[in-house]
């Protein structure tokens, strides 16, 4: 009754293009903005800023930077981690030994840093597909972090690689309270966001579709592949570095590379597939599951008490993982997203049955 | 048949072109040529080396004997982002539609080649980058006109049924505006109402556009209607080589293929 | 010279573990075209499902037929719950599946059997070295690292025997190559697909109890899977002496790269810090670079895309 499209027309294929083409999600999409802008940060506990909203965001641009490269370009990757990690690592350095650098262009340095890298390890990616592909990412995740923790340099001599991330600072106003670091991580990570949807619904974003579902005839038509693909690696690894910068700056303030291992790597993947694959909005949802999830299944594991074995409790949340994972798969492919989609789709009838 | 077109030219020759895959010889010592603006068919029973025919002239498949004249230019061989860029387009047989994408997405991809703005003016979907997109979706709309698939210009292509399928694949070939159209049985599978709207469209594209069509095709009616040249192939040799008239009649011809009319 | 044989030998024999868990993805993938991330959860499952029966009380042998039971169930479970439903959806989806399935059945085994480190010991055969060799070259090799490579050659002989030469075998390599075709022609897809990860299932649990008795049975074992992904790749996905060789090529590169290249390396450009630990990313580079120049693998098949 409410999100009716009737009476909306397009004048122009300007209107048509918008990213919120329905006047009550344009609507929608400003409150929620204004909520977490300035709703949250008055009422929201420490706790649930340092805690929840921060590693959400974080890893939603995690699993935007993996989604452009296996939803949307369709080259498998489990290196997702380690590409987080050259960036952290990255803008460490670029702090520490550049006098006078500004944090906010250290992350940016940073991506762009976890973007070379990412072009030299999606290089393979040019004669090789599919699972092969899949561990051409797992050399770049083992490398990586060995090469982080063997030489010192990276980690300014400290032992086993751990590094403290420095105060952040922009103008003189410095970012210390979980307020200031949420609104910094929002910001950043709704224009990266942005950008990124801009991105894939422009030729760049079609040329990696036209890859991931038919190669050979995107050639065809004048696609290089060459071109898409590294683009492609150095566009998702500039999200997943940034995303990587932001996990030391804001969220965790002391990291070691052994904490960007595989098993990041598969939640980041995982926050993709339930998501839903080839969707940024899917990429919030996903994250937002993911972190949520453990919290849930602790509380309601207290709540149950000693109705619950032990040995199955403390593995629960593999259990459920796994589950879950494959219960998606199974029942929508497209994740969240797609569920999300569907509701829309439910409302717009509401409160008619079809 | 010509109706009035000015048939120029030849723009592509084709000159002892052989293609192995191993052992097998799709191609042997085939020579034809194909002039500006007209309909040219290739004809012949199936496995007779056809699609390889066509995979050589866009450059997806590479003729181990042989010279490519395009243009005045001899080459062995055409690269397939050379030949994009020369103008060639195609269908394929088995259709090569990016299914992940809606048809409008589809069309889009097709006229990728023209789009030059750089991808962080795209990010930014600002000024040049959206001035560009706005107009290539004009020109794509021009074409969703013209093939009468405005209706499902949303839908993702996976979705559609195979006849529409087909004539998005034409509509993607036909966003890039070829100066050279590679069409691979554009009516396989299709009833006789959807062959005649293709058989219209084809004709309107060289008619209106000037389009060299190069057309593989099975159904011998459409053929002899609206080719201005065919050619004949068998067993990757060439049989015959005329109007479709003159390959009619070929002795050749019918011993090899022809026997029933459609 | 004397240690360079060792080594080689020693990485030789781990190699062949290797294979003994590739064969695993092997069998399953080239009987129904779907690569099982979840097969090192499989062989941690079986191994840690055996050390719990032996614990009850019950005899080693028939411990093992039990552990098979468990593996045949799991087998059934997973047909059931994860393959039937997913039937015909692109290699991608089922290969994230299995993903899935790793998590779910690492749970499983450590909810049921509990998280602590087992030792595990095979009645008669001993890691110690082999005296007669010993005395007359110098060269150390474990009596048990060569016995779980001869238990590995006699699983492999079997196994590309049954699939080459018997009808099932050729009903699973028609369902490799289609599953719809293969339905069509009236092949029982669920039966088959119960028996291969049934056999894969034998595998994990041949593999297990190997790898549980050398190095303990504990969570890294879920590990040894990932390792045989570059054998994998070496020897080609869907060749069985592929990934016998893979193996061998990994597990002895792998070590002699551990023991040879840092300290050349170190000594060639002057780094001071101690290079070691590449073992963990070595066999994926060599892999990498392998796949650039071979993509199918030693013994793979060429894939071929019509247009």
């Amino acid at each position: 009754m409410f999100y009716r499209e009737a009476g909306q027309f397009k004048a122009s294929y300007r209107q048509d293009q918008q990213i919120f083409p329905i006047r009550q999600d344009r609507i929608a999409i400003a409150l929620i903005l204004a909520f977490f802008y300035l709703v949250v940060p008055y009422f929201a506990s420490q706790y649930w800023l340092q805690g929840i909203m921060i590693p959400v965001l974080i890893f939603s641009l995690a699993a935007i930077g993996l989604n452009i490269l296996t939803g949307y370009a369709g080259q498998l990757s489990l290196g997702s981690a380690a590409f987080m990690a050259v960036g952290a690592f990255a803008a460490y350095n670029f702090v520490l030994r550049v006098p006078g650098m500004p944090i906010l262009v250290a992350f940016i340095l940073a991506g762009l840093c976890a973007a070379a890298v990412g072009m030299l390890f999606g290089l393979p990616s040019l004669r090789i597909k599919g699972f092969y592909l899949a561990v051409a990412t797992l050399a770049a995740q083992f490398f990586i972090v060995w090469a982080l923790t063997k030489f010192p340099w990276f980690s300014n001599n400290s032992s086993s690689g751990v590094i403290t991330a420095q105060k952040v600072e922009i103008l003189g106003f410095a970012f210390e309270t979980p307020e200031a670091k949420y609104l910094l991580t929002l910001a950043v990570v709704t224009v990266l966001a942005l950008l990124a949807k801009n991105m894939v619904r422009s030729s760049i974003g079609r040329s990696w579709m036209a890859i991931r579902d038919m190669d050979v005839a995107a050639e065809v038509i004048g696609i290089r592949p060459m071109h898409t693909k590294l683009m492609a690696f150095a566009v998702s690894s500039f999200y997943c570095g940034v995303a990587g910068a932001l996990y030391a700056y804001t969220y965790l303030g002391t990291v070691e590379p052994e904490g960007f291992n595989l098993d990041l790597s598969f939640r980041i993947l995982f926050m993709v597939i339930i998501g839903g694959v080839g969707s940024i909005m899917g990429s919030f949802l996903g994250a937002a599951f993911i972190v949520l999830l453990p919290i849930f299944l602790n509380v309601s594991m207290h709540a149950l008490g000693s109705w619950v074995p032990q040995g199955i409790s403390s593995n629960l949340e593999l259990i459920v993982f796994g589950g879950l994972i494959i219960f998606f798969l199974i029942v929508e492919p497209h994740g969240l997203a797609r569920l999300w989609q569907i509701g829309k789709e439910k409302l717009r009838l509401w409160p008619f049955p079809h | 048949m010509s109706n009035g077109r000015q048939i120029g030219e030849a723009i592509l020759d084709l000159q002892n072109i052989s293609l192995r895959f191993g052992g097998v010889k799709a191609l042997t010592d085939i020579s034809f040529d194909v002039r500006e603006h007209e309909i040219r068919a290739i004809i012949g029973p199936n496995g007779a080396g056809k699609s390889s025919m066509l995979n050589v002239i866009n450059g997806v498949y590479h003729p181990q004997e042989g010279t490519i004249v395009f243009r005045g230019k001899k080459r062995h061989d055409m690269d397939t982002h050379e030949a994009a860029e020369a103008g060639f387009a195609r269908t394929f047989q088995n259709i090569a539609l990016f299914k992940g994408m809606s048809v409008l997405d589809n069309l889009m991809t097709g006229r990728n080649l023209k789009m030059k703005s750089n991808f962080l003016l795209q990010a930014l979907y600002w000024g040049p980058a959206q001035r560009e997109e706005l107009e290539h979706r004009r020109k794509v709309e021009e074409v969703i006109d013209f093939l009468e698939i405005e209706h499902i210009r949303k839908t993702p292509v996976g979705r559609l049924p195979y006849g529409l399928q087909k004539r998005v694949e034409l509509g993607r070939a036909l966003a890039a505006e070829p100066k050279v159209l590679l069409l691979d049985e554009p009516m396989a599978g299709m009833n006789v109402e959807e062959k005649q709207d293709m058989c219209r469209f084809v004709l309107d594209v060289n008619d209106h556009f000037g389009t060299t069509i190069i057309l593989i095709e099975h159904d011998m009616g459409v053929v002899m209607d609206i080719s201005d040249r065919v050619v004949v192939l068998d067993y990757g040799k060439k049989i015959a080589d005329g109007t479709p008239d003159e390959v009619r009649n070929n002795e050749d011809v019918i011993k090899a293929y022809l026997g029933v009319a459609h | 010279m004397q240690f360079f044989f060792e080594v080689l030998i020693g990485g030789l024999l781990s190699g062949v573990m290797y294979s003994l868990v590739a064969l695993g993805f092997v069998l399953i993938y080239k009987a129904s075209g779907v690569f099982n991330f979840a097969q090192g959860a499989m062989v941690f499952f079986a191994a840690l499902t055996f050390v719990g029966i032996t614990e009850m009380g019950v005899p080693f042998g028939f411990a093992l037929i039990l552990a098979f039971g468990a593996m045949i169930l799991l087998a059934i479970a997973t047909e059931r719950v994860v393959l039937r439903p997913l039937v015909n959806q692109p290699q991608i989806t089922l290969f994230m599946a299995t993903i899935g399935l790793t998590f779910l059945i690492e749970g499983l085994a450590q909810g049921m059997w509990g998280a602590s480190v087992r030792g595990l010991e095979i009645p008669g055969i001993q890691d110690e070295p082999i005296a007669w060799m010993m005395e007359n070259t110098g060269i150390g090799v474990s009596k048990f690292d060569l016995f779980a490579a001869g238990v590995s050659a006699v699983l492999v002989v079997v196994l590309a025997i049954f699939f080459n030469k018997t009808r099932v075998g050729r009903a699973l390599r028609a369902v490799a190559d289609d599953h719809q075709a293969a339905l069509a022609i009236g092949i029982p897809l669920q039966n088959i697909w119960r028996i291969v990860w049934a056999v894969a299932g034998l595998v994990a649990l041949v593999a297990g109890v190997m790898w549980g008795a050398r190095n303990g049975v504990q969570f890294a074992l879920t590990f040894v899977a990932l390792k045989a992904l570059p054998v994998l790749i070496i020897g080609g996905f869907t060749s069985i002496p592929g990934a016998i060789v893979g193996g061998l090529i990994i597990g002895a590169s792998e070590k002699l790269g551990e023991i040879y290249i840092p300290p050349f390396v170190q000594s060639t450009f002057g780094i001071e810090t101690s290079l070691g630990g590449i073992e963990g990313w070595f066999p994926y580079v060599m892999a990498l670079l392998f796949l650039l120049v071979r993509p199918e693998g030693l013994f793979g098949e060429k894939h071929i895309d019509r247009v």
